[in-house]
């Protein structure tokens, strides 16, 4: 089956059971409790350099607990994380200068504007190229000179994505980096993501898009009441999605069909009718691998099959929800 | 196209954080000087009809003798005495109590629940530098009104025919900018304590209301007198410096409580979560 690793289950990969000196972020069983919740359940992940790491999962369940702990604004309350190679508590502003931060709830305040807001940051930031913010700003169509109070949200946003830009950090760490962006400025920030990666940058970033991430990222952790439920390349839980399924077939009876398919593994939410024309037929779920379907019903009669592209969404949304969620792989009930 | 030179980085500003505080509030420093300015220019020149008035006098000793005791009218016989009792005591006190709440509750307090203070934390910066050049920065802008006030009681001195020695006024500006500092740096640590402006201006507030209060009522009884103990006002203002010179002794707890507060406010900056 597909090789995921789990926070209840430390064999798999990404799991940070042995430190990988080359990573851009190792987290090993970081803790958080903040008074009697417990915002952070023993999260373990490693982020290889040059690697784009995305995190989905639904509010609440520790992304921006975990990339404020990265970048020190708060302390875990057990566990510890290596960021760039330097133990991230109480690291001094040599580390921070090396990374980009873009934090979920972005406030920019003040009479001041863009241009003067980000010579600011300049001042305390890595050295930044001569250029590049103009660079940066055109790219997005941002004004630098109107006062920063006056921005949109999506502005804002526009602004904030430039400071994480703007010294090329070695690490970004982006939280909802596209919330407020139209359309055209999520896929401008998309491709500046895939810039990065080129560059050797490494990109930490979270969404509830998931369709961003599927675009973006190369692996992807899905958090739920602060643990990590699941940790996958793009593709692994592509193949483990669940795909909608829809059949015709003659000759058979739907309780014929349903013998057949029902003790199939990952075939769910079975049903078969008999329609008017007087063929049967059978919508399900499938999760996990097509050939053990393919194979069941190669003898059958076949007037039409609809296999649907997985839904990633649907399966990620569903290990928001399953109790106990083990991995996308179809093997929970 | 804009054009990316690679190898030539952008110039950094030395003291970026000390900086970015008055890059922000140079129009309320502004502000709050011109109010001083207006407050001294309505009522030190009133000095001259009051003094010199009989029917002034007979009005003010007509009132409560608690009140005048109050409101320190009890000195404002000498040009001294009126300009310690009416400007540092009263107006002035007042202007920069509330500036220096502001000041010291947006410094840190009001920047965390803004959310603004963790982009800040997220950069090349400490957090004990963050706190020090911010309160640094509130002390700055505090000395500069107190400076200020010296300098117009001073220029208005010879036509209010107030008669201050100047090394007095010297002193008692020292010791009001001493009053008003500690009042700011409470505000700067209680904001730094809970992350939030409201409790920054409760501290602060607290500091200034409870020592006016308590110096007023202990003026009231020699049983009361006790209280001025407890009164950072009276420390400041008890033993009219105004007219008798400034206890330097004092002015040195002042500044010294200060920077106590400063650096207990960096030491507790260093040990919190931040915006949570």
């Amino acid at each position: 089956m597909s090789h995921v690793g789990t926070a209840e289950a430390p064999q798999g990969r990404g799991v940070a059971s042995v430190a990988d000196p080359d990573a851009a972020i190792e987290a090993v069983d970081l803790v958080k409790k903040f008074g009697t919740s417990l915002a952070l359940a023993g999260v373990s992940f490693s982020v290889p350099r040059g690697s784009v790491f995305g995190v989905i999962g639904p509010n609440g369940a520790g992304k921006t607990t975990t990339m404020r702990a990265l970048l020190d604004i708060i302390r875990v309350t057990s566990g510890r994380a290596t960021v760039l190679g330097t133990d991230s508590r109480n690291a001094g502003p040599e580390l921070r200068r090396r990374i980009g931060y873009l934090p979920g709830e972005l406030i920019l305040e003040g009479r001041t504007s863009g241009r003067r807001l980000l010579k600011h940051y300049v001042d305390i930031s890595g050295p930044v190229p001569r250029g590049k913010i103009d660079e940066l700003a055109e790219r997005f169509g941002l004004d630098l000179d109107r006062p920063v109070r006056k921005l949109s949200k999506g502005n804002k946003q526009k602004l904030g994505i430039v400071q994480a830009f703007m010294h090329q950090p070695e690490l970004l760490v982006l939280d909802e980096p596209t919330s407020g962006l139209d359309p055209l400025m999520q896929q401008e920030f998309l491709g500046l993501v895939s810039e990065a990666r080129e560059a050797g940058q490494t990109v930490f970033l979270s969404s509830h898009v998931i369709s961003e991430i599927q675009q973006a990222a190369d692996v992807v952790a899905i958090l739920r009441g602060g643990k990590i439920v699941t940790i996958a390349s793009v593709e692994e839980l592509r193949q483990s999605a669940i795909r909608h399924l829809r059949m015709m077939v003659t000759g058979v009876s739907p309780a014929e069909l349903r013998a057949l398919l029902a003790p199939l593994d990952g075939v769910g939410n079975l049903e078969c009718t008999r329609n008017s024309a007087g063929t049967t037929e059978a919508t399900a779920t499938l999760g996990g691998e097509i050939r053990p379907f393919i194979q069941a019903i190669s003898t059958l009669a076949l007037t039409d099959l609809v296999l649907e592209e997985p839904d990633l969404e649907e399966s990620v949304l569903r290990l928001y929800t399953v109790p106990n969620a083990a991995g996308p792989n179809g093997d929970v009930s | 196209m804009t054009t990316v030179d690679p190898t030539a980085t952008m110039r950094r500003a030395p003291f970026p954080i000390f900086g970015k505080v008055f890059t922000d509030s140079w129009r309320s420093l502004i502000g709050w000087g011109l109010g001083l300015a207006a407050a001294s220019a309505l009522y030190l020149p009133l000095f001259p009809s009051m003094s010199g008035d009989a029917a002034m006098q007979d009005l003010i000793n007509s009132l409560p003798p608690e009140l005048t005791r109050t409101i320190n009218y009890d000195q404002i016989g000498t040009g001294a005495g009126y300009a310690q009792a009416t400007l540092f005591g009263l107006i002035g006190f007042l202007l920069m109590s509330i500036a220096a709440i502001s000041w010291g509750a947006s410094a840190l307090g009001g920047d965390e629940e803004s959310g603004q203070l963790e982009l800040t934390l997220a950069h090349g910066v400490t957090r004990v530098e963050v706190a020090v050049q911010r309160f640094l920065a509130m002390a700055v802008k505090i000395l500069t009104l107190a400076g200020l006030t010296f300098v117009l009681v001073w220029a208005l001195n010879g036509p209010s025919e107030l008669d201050i020695e100047p090394q007095n006024l010297f002193g008692t500006s020292v010791l009001f900018g001493g009053l008003i500092l500690f009042t700011g740096s409470v505000a700067i640590l209680c904001g730094a304590l809970t992350g939030r402006r409201v409790w920054a201006i409760a501290g602060g507030a607290a500091v200034a209301v409870i020592g006016y209060v308590f110096n007023a009522i202990g003026n009231q009884s020699p049983d009361l007198e006790w209280l001025h103990a407890l009164s950072p006002y009276s420390w400041a203002f008890g033993a009219n410096p105004m007219t008798s010179g400034a206890d330097w002794g004092m002015v040195a707890v002042f500044y010294g409580l200060s920077l106590l507060l400063g650096a207990v406010t960096a030491l507790v900056l260093r040990q919190r979560d931040i915006g949570v």
